[in-house]
């Protein structure tokens, strides 16, 4: 027990706790089973990924960002690809950008039910995890079929993508995606009617329009609270010029609202996976690029299963990318977490940790806090890297 | 040669050992139950033995700033209370070891020496998820144990007695008094999930929240105490549910089928429901299960008194 | 507004037979474009190096016996391999490709993660200089 602030009892959670499937630390400070105040402390899975990326090839650094993510990796080779293409004038033929889009749906159908297990593991509902995980199979195994992996699919190649989708793969695709839908809608009406789970969700961690759009949350956890944002609406990338998305929003802002948002989103899913098989543009998949990326910097946006995440390049018109920054739509949604965390339950707290989706290797960029004896949060590149090697002399 | 019986029975049949292995078993079952209920294979048949020896194999930590005697101690005494509760019961349908005049109240409180000695052993630690953990099993106490021991008094009051073996004699002869007490044995089954900490009542051991709730800083002898001790009172519980609301057990296989049906419910529900919270279990126990078993008992006796309980007088 | 909105599925799988797959015992088909081991084919190789230098994980080593016959082996680290089929697209003469069939790489030591591929008598020529590593030799019908 704390010993310097007897009032204070402080639950640390992480950086290995069963609740967490990644390192991150939390400290609640509770009195009884409420909680008072929240931290959190991220880094410990900083892998250094923007900086190897600018010691590798335009093409190599595609597969090392692809890594950034396990679940979402196709977005990140998607937004590095487009903003490399983009810095190089090529125009990527439109089959190619059409099964990225494919690829990206597949990867948010599968993303959102891996979500929707964990949510319900941490709320105790087992059964519905193995349900839903049991289900998500499908769409693995769909995603295995087109493009050899299971995981970090590597579809895309500068200037194009790789695979090609061929009759017999959009049958199973459309059997696939036949099934999913049954069982998207069942796990609508379980997490909408069934009452224990509506005891953990409904009215728990509620965050209003004006807290998420003064915290800048991103993606479903934003759109749960009526933030009228999506890149794939706003700023349309790719193929999603050709197959426009429905905007799903609700306005409730509770972690029940996040669950019925990021379902509805499974449907808009496979709406738009179904358009594209079915008006899918003919022609090439590939075009030339350069290994050379003429000089610039350019921003690529594109919307992540968890919500928008930026890519700044630029490039000295050599062979590799003189700086790439990722900013991840994780990174933005911590916020939320720690504000609405207050006053709620600790029973609750996993609940309302998993309901913006964390993936905490993505927040393992960089990050700075400020002390009151900092005046400001900007830092040069002379004293970031003095910074670095006093970190690491210790 | 009478002491010589007593120490079988304490020892080996139907006591000590067999309960055991007994326990080790219902909690395969369970755990295979909830699995098919969740569409997965579950764990093979010796997983529970093997984890037990695991666990015994394995280093006991005493971590700082407990006190050593209470650690250890803890669990033999859950164990050894959860032992002693099983010679009251009819175990595979023979009758108890020891049996006398209200010892249906000694059993009902011999099982709650577990969960005491759970909460206790928690609290007796530094660590922040054991005390958390500890006080979410003592408020659980207080919320499930009133009406799981009304809903045991119901049948006790049917068959005018407090001595489970005339009980269990009474509820034979008669037909199942589920019939009459569909809520007793609701509660009853309900209560004795809660007893167990099971799903969806097993917010005092929630993983994604305190780890392994009080039980956190046991790792070896322990945790594989404890565990035991918590296989027996599953078996004991389903045991006394079995013959007190479904008509009895008078031969080992009547002991078998009963409980394994009992168990297949109880796996059903764990599988039903998501987790509650702490304040969520005491709000439900007291405001409709003490409710429902306090009328279902006042009903019983008013019957009982007016001598209206027909065929089950 | 229901208790045990999962009824139905949870009393339906009582008489379901598990959907986990016991993966050792039966195996599912791999699926056509499945990712495996690389495969290489020496006869269309022209040194050309563009998969190695493509490679993001430096799984691969072209080695050249003898240019002007066009005789090169293909060092390959299997256990560094991502497979994610940049080199077969780097290749402009389809010598490189991933296999369906071998996917189950998993071993307990290092040495048969290095795999050489290569006509047999350009791995014997490459053997014979390199005494003291013995990476196992596959060669490709």
């Amino acid at each position: 027990m704390e010993k310097s602030e007897p009032k204070k009892f402080v639950v640390p959670i992480g950086p290995q706790h069963p609740a967490l499937k990644e390192p991150g630390h939390f400290e609640f400070e509770v009195d009884g089973e409420i909680v008072t105040g929240a931290t959190a402390r991220f880094g410990y899975v900083h892998r250094g990924i923007e900086k190897g990326a600018e010691t590798r090839s335009w093409i190599q650094a595609m597969y090392l960002l692809e890594r950034v993510c396990g679940i979402c990796s196709h977005v990140h080779a998607t937004a590095f690809a487009l903003g490399a293409e983009k810095l190089a004038k090529v125009t990527v033929p439109p089959r190619a950008q059409a099964i990225r889009v494919l690829v990206g749906e597949l990867e948010r159908l599968h993303s959102h039910m891996l979500w929707l297990g964990v949510a319900v593991h941490e709320a105790g509902f087992d059964t519905l995890f193995m349900y839903s995980w049991r289900d998500r199979e499908i769409v693995m195994d769909l995603l295995e079929g087109l493009t050899g992996n299971r995981v970090n699919y590597s579809a895309n190649v500068l200037g194009g993508v790789k695979i090609d989708v061929d009759d017999k793969q959009r049958d199973d695709i459309l059997k696939g995606l036949e099934v999913l839908e049954q069982r998207a809608q069942y796990y609508l009406k379980v997490v909408t009617t069934d009452e224990t789970f509506l005891g953990r969700t409904r009215g728990i961690g509620t965050m209003t329009y004006e807290q998420a759009e003064l915290l800048g949350a991103v993606g479903p956890t934003g759109r749960a609270s009526g933030v009228k944002r999506d890149v794939r609406v706003e700023a349309p990338y790719a193929a999603y010029p050709d197959f426009p998305v429905n905007l799903i929003t609700d306005t409730r802002g509770d972690l029940e609202a996040r669950f019925v948002v990021r379902i509805k989103e499974l449907f808009e899913a496979i709406r738009i996976i179904r358009e594209i098989l079915d008006k899918m543009p003919t022609g090439e998949i590939q075009t030339k690029m350069p290994r050379r990326v003429p000089e610039g910097e350019t921003i690529s946006r594109v919307e992540a299963p968890r919500g928008e995440l930026l890519y700044y390049i630029r490039s000295a018109g050599g062979d590799k990318p003189d700086r790439v920054k990722v900013r991840t739509p994780s990174l933005c949604n911590w916020g939320s977490v720690l504000t609405t965390a207050v006053g709620h339950k600790l029973a609750d707290m996993p609940m309302i940790l998993s309901g913006i989706d964390p993936c905490f290797s993505c927040n393992d960029r960089a990050a700075i806090i400020r002390r009151p004896d900092q005046p400001a949060q900007a830092w040069d590149w002379e004293s970031l890297r003095l910074h670095g090697i006093e970190y690491y002399k210790r | 040669m009478n002491t010589l019986f007593a120490l079988i029975a304490l020892m080996i049949f139907p006591g000590g050992l067999f309960v055991l292995f007994a326990g080790l078993v219902y909690e395969w079952a369970d755990r295979k139950l909830v699995a098919q209920f969740q569409n997965r294979i579950g764990p093979r048949v010796f997983q529970p033995l093997a984890d037990v020896i695991k666990l015994l194999a394995k280093e006991e930590v005493v971590p700082v700033g407990v006190n050593g005697f209470l650690f250890m101690a803890l669990p033999i005494a859950a164990l050894a209370a959860t032992l002693t509760a099983a010679l009251y019961v009819p175990v595979v349908g023979l009758a108890p070891a020891y049996s006398f005049r209200g010892d249906l109240i000694v059993t009902i409180y011999l099982l709650s020496v577990l969960t005491l000695c759970i909460g206790v052993a928690g609290a007796n630690t530094a660590d922040r998820f054991s005390l958390i953990g500890a006080t979410r099993t003592l408020t659980q106490v207080f919320s499930y144990e009133a009406p799981f021991m009304l809903a045991m008094l119901g049948p006790a009051i049917m068959a005018g007695s407090w001595q489970i073996s005339e009980i269990n004699a009474y509820a034979a002869s008669k037909p199942w008094l589920i019939i009459p007490q569909v809520i007793g044995f609701l509660v009853a089954l309900v209560g004795l999930m809660g007893k167990l900490e099971l799903p969806p009542f097993d917010a005092p051991e929630a993983e994604t929240e305190i780890v392994a709730g009080a039980m956190t800083e046991y790792s070896g002898r322990g945790y594989a105490i404890f565990r035991i001790a918590k296989d027996v009172e599953l078996v004991i519980g389903l045991t006394l549910v079995a013959a007190f609301y479904l008509g009895g057990i008078g031969n080992p296989l009547e002991f078998l089928l009963k409980t394994v049906v009992l168990l297949l419910v109880t796996a059903g529900l764990q599988s039903l429901f998501a987790r509650l919270r702490i304040d969520q279990t005491v709000g439900m126990w007291w405001r409709v299960g003490a409710l429902l078993a306090l009328l279902n008992l006042l009903v019983l006796v008013g019957l009982r008194m007016l001598g209206w309980l027909g065929v089950w007088l | 507004m229901k208790i045990g909105a999962l009824l139905g599925d949870v009393f339906r799988s009582l008489f379901k037979p598990p959907a986990t797959e016991r993966y050792p015992v039966e195996k599912k088909p791999a699926p056509m474009r499945l990712r495996g081991k690389l495969v290489y084919d020496s006869s269309k190789c022209t040194g050309c190096q563009l998969c190695a230098k493509d490679c993001p994980c430096d799984a691969i080593e072209i080695i050249t016996i003898d240019r002007a016959a066009k005789r090169f082996i293909m060092r390959y680290r299997v256990d560094r391999c991502t497979f994610c089929a940049q080199c077969v697209e780097s290749c402009r003469f389809g010598c490189l490709d991933l296999s369906n069939e071998e996917w189950e790489l998993a071993s307990v030591q290092k040495d048969p993660f290095t795999l050489t591929f290569g006509s047999e008598a350009d791995l014997e020529a490459f053997l014979a200089k390199t005494t003291g590593a013995q990476p196992e030799a596959e060669t490709k019908p």
